[in-house]
């Protein structure tokens, strides 16, 4: 019938798309991404799945369900170490070949009871012990035995005030620029029975490149969420005045805050 | 002779290119994702000497030389797989930045594309399938046991061993069986082994993870399903191709899609001269497969769907 006329305009239509289809591949397709991806909007776009992803996977969490734990045998042979070297400031070391006995963990910010602690004080409340699997971002996983305080036991001595949300640790190692790490997590995670703030690492006292002389186990998230080299734990409402504002060294550099995932 | 056919409805042609964005984006982002940690492990932990796959550049003589290894097999790859030669002289990158997304090394914005596009690829999906669902369109593509005698034949006559295909309905017995590997095996594979990846699913399910054999090889399933989804859409493609390029397109793109049928096929239809064959639905008709006059008669010959 009279089908002639659309048919053929479509046929063009669709070999105009095709052609530029293939043009696109050819010279294009990197650019286009490249531009895509340069563009705010995109990358906010892209970063509303971050929300997306912690709801949905928190909803099909209970608060006590625990990681899995594994046994003795499981340990890795080797755990890498990752992230920046260990601090090089002189007290850092002094202080390392000494025993930790100048250094203090301090809790502070919006809590009713600000405390300060010497690893000893540490080592003498009640510890758990648990052999986990890191996971790390780039795709690597190890595993490990590690004791520590659960993070639950010392947020109930400060006492966060209403108000407070977060856990800010600020620790003691830079990166090659001189920033500091830190990082932030949220008081559910914060409380859950597995937080804990690790002194031994498969039997041992946490070695320097593990982050002596205390570092973080979130068994729910990625490693880079478990800062090393801790000295002090803030609660805060909200973290954008820290830093750059993303809530922690990685996220200032485009990762995800909530890296459950 | 020949007449259109609507053949794809409105959804599915929606959800068709939706997929295939969402399919290029997260196979890109994850090949990203995969360049972060080259390696592929079985269980639940990775002892560097243990991966049983890995891409790596080493220097040897002041030059960069690559190598890809499966099992202890080595072949180098310099410049294709481990290195890449750049206006700046040859670099560290196991797949080469054409084929990833971003195309610049960036493991943070690598997994926001891989994550957005993975709820799409999701969402989508359940979206098409009870739009299709509803209409009894799935059903069509599924594989049933009586289909299962019938695939040796379809494939000789695909192999020109056999003159007449033994398809009896919209989809032939290969075709089906495609589909149904795909829509329900590989693609809940995918997304198991993916979410098994995840910290916090783990505390969910411990059993999820361990169901793959741990989280390592979550990782190195979901990586082998990434190429059994490549390799799935490689072999589309070429069907789309090679059964009518133009053709296929119309139909993915407006839905109309051009039946031909051969004058001795015509000839037993008895179609009266005056009585145009091609008097198609209108395309007002959104309700899906609009029966054209004498569909059922002319057999499934011409009908393969890409």
């Amino acid at each position: 019938m009279k089908k002639s006329g659309p048919e053929i305009s479509r046929r063009n239509i669709l070999a105009g798309a095709l052609y530029g289809a293939a043009l696109l591949g050819l010279s294009g397709c990197d650019k286009l991404f490249d531009r895509l991806q340069r563009s705010r909007k995109v990358q906010a776009l892209l970063a509303s799945a971050e929300g997306a992803n912690r709801r949905f996977l928190r909803l099909l969490t209970g608060r006590r369900r625990l990681a899995q734990e594994f046994e003795e045998k499981d340990i890795s042979r080797h755990f890498k170490q990752n992230g920046n070297p260990p601090p090089d400031a002189q007290e850092y070391i002094t202080d390392a070949a000494g025993g930790w006995s100048r250094w203090r963990l301090e809790l502070d910010g919006l809590v009713e009871r600000p405390a300060r602690f010497t690893l000893a004080e540490l080592k003498a409340l009640p510890a758990r012990t648990q052999i986990t699997r890191h996971d790390c971002v780039e795709g690597w996983s190890a595993i490990a035995k590690w004791k520590g305080v659960p993070l639950a036991a010392l947020v109930e001595r400060v006492q966060p005030a209403r108000g407070a949300r977060y856990a800010v640790f600020h620790c003691m190692d830079r990166d090659d620029g001189g920033e500091t790490y830190y990082e932030s997590i949220d008081l559910r995670d914060a409380r859950h029975p597995q937080t804990i703030l690790a002194y031994e690492m498969n039997g041992a006292p946490l070695p320097v490149e593990h982050g002596a002389p205390l570092r973080l186990r979130v068994e729910t998230q990625l490693g880079y969420k478990m800062a090393k080299y801790i000295r002090r734990i803030e609660f805060v409402a909200d973290y954008q005045k820290i830093a750059r504002g993303k809530g922690g060294y990685w996220e200032d550099r485009g990762y995800e805050w909530y890296a459950g995932i | 002779m020949s007449d259109l056919v609507y053949r794809h409805n409105r959804i599915t042609r929606a959800a068709h290119w939706v997929n295939a964005v969402a399919l290029m984006v997260l196979l890109m982002s994850g090949l990203m994702i995969f360049n972060a940690y080259p390696h592929l492990h079985w269980g639940s932990k990775a002892e560097p000497e243990a991966a049983f796959f890995s891409i790596y550049a080493a220097e040897a003589g002041g030059e960069l030389r690559a190598y890809t290894e499966l099992y202890g097999r080595r072949v180098e790859t310099t410049g294709v797989l481990g290195s890449q030669n750049t206006p700046m002289g040859p670099t560290l990158r196991a797949f080469p930045s054409w084929i990833t997304i971003p195309g610049f090394y960036w493991l943070a914005g690598g997994r926001r594309w891989h994550f957005f596009f993975a709820w799409l690829f999701v969402l989508n999906g359940l979206f098409y399938f009870i739009y299709n669902r509803a209409n009894g369109h799935v059903s069509k593509f599924i594989l049933r046991p009586r289909d299962v005698p019938m695939l040796l034949p379809m494939a000789l006559y695909y192999l020109h061993l056999r003159k007449t295909s033994p398809q009896d309905g919209e989809y032939n017995p290969l075709q089906k069986l495609a589909y149904t590997s795909v829509f329900f095996i590989l693609t809940p594979l995918v997304m198991l082994t993916g979410l098994a990846m995840s910290p916090q699913i783990g505390v969910a399910f411990n059993w999820l993870p361990a169901l793959f054999g741990g989280r390592q090889s979550a990782r190195s399933f979901h990586f082998l399903m990434a190429f059994a989804f490549a390799l799935f859409t490689l072999g589309h493609v070429m069907m789309v191709v090679t059964t009518g390029a133009v053709n296929n397109m119309r139909s993915m793109v407006s839905g109309w899609y051009r039946e031909k049928f051969h004058a001795a096929e015509a000839m037993a239809l008895d179609v009266p001269e005056s009585a145009p064959v091609e008097s198609t639905p209108e395309p007002a008709a959104e309700t899906i497969e609009a029966p054209a006059p004498g569909a059922e008669e002319r057999g499934g010959d011409e009908k393969e769907r890409p």
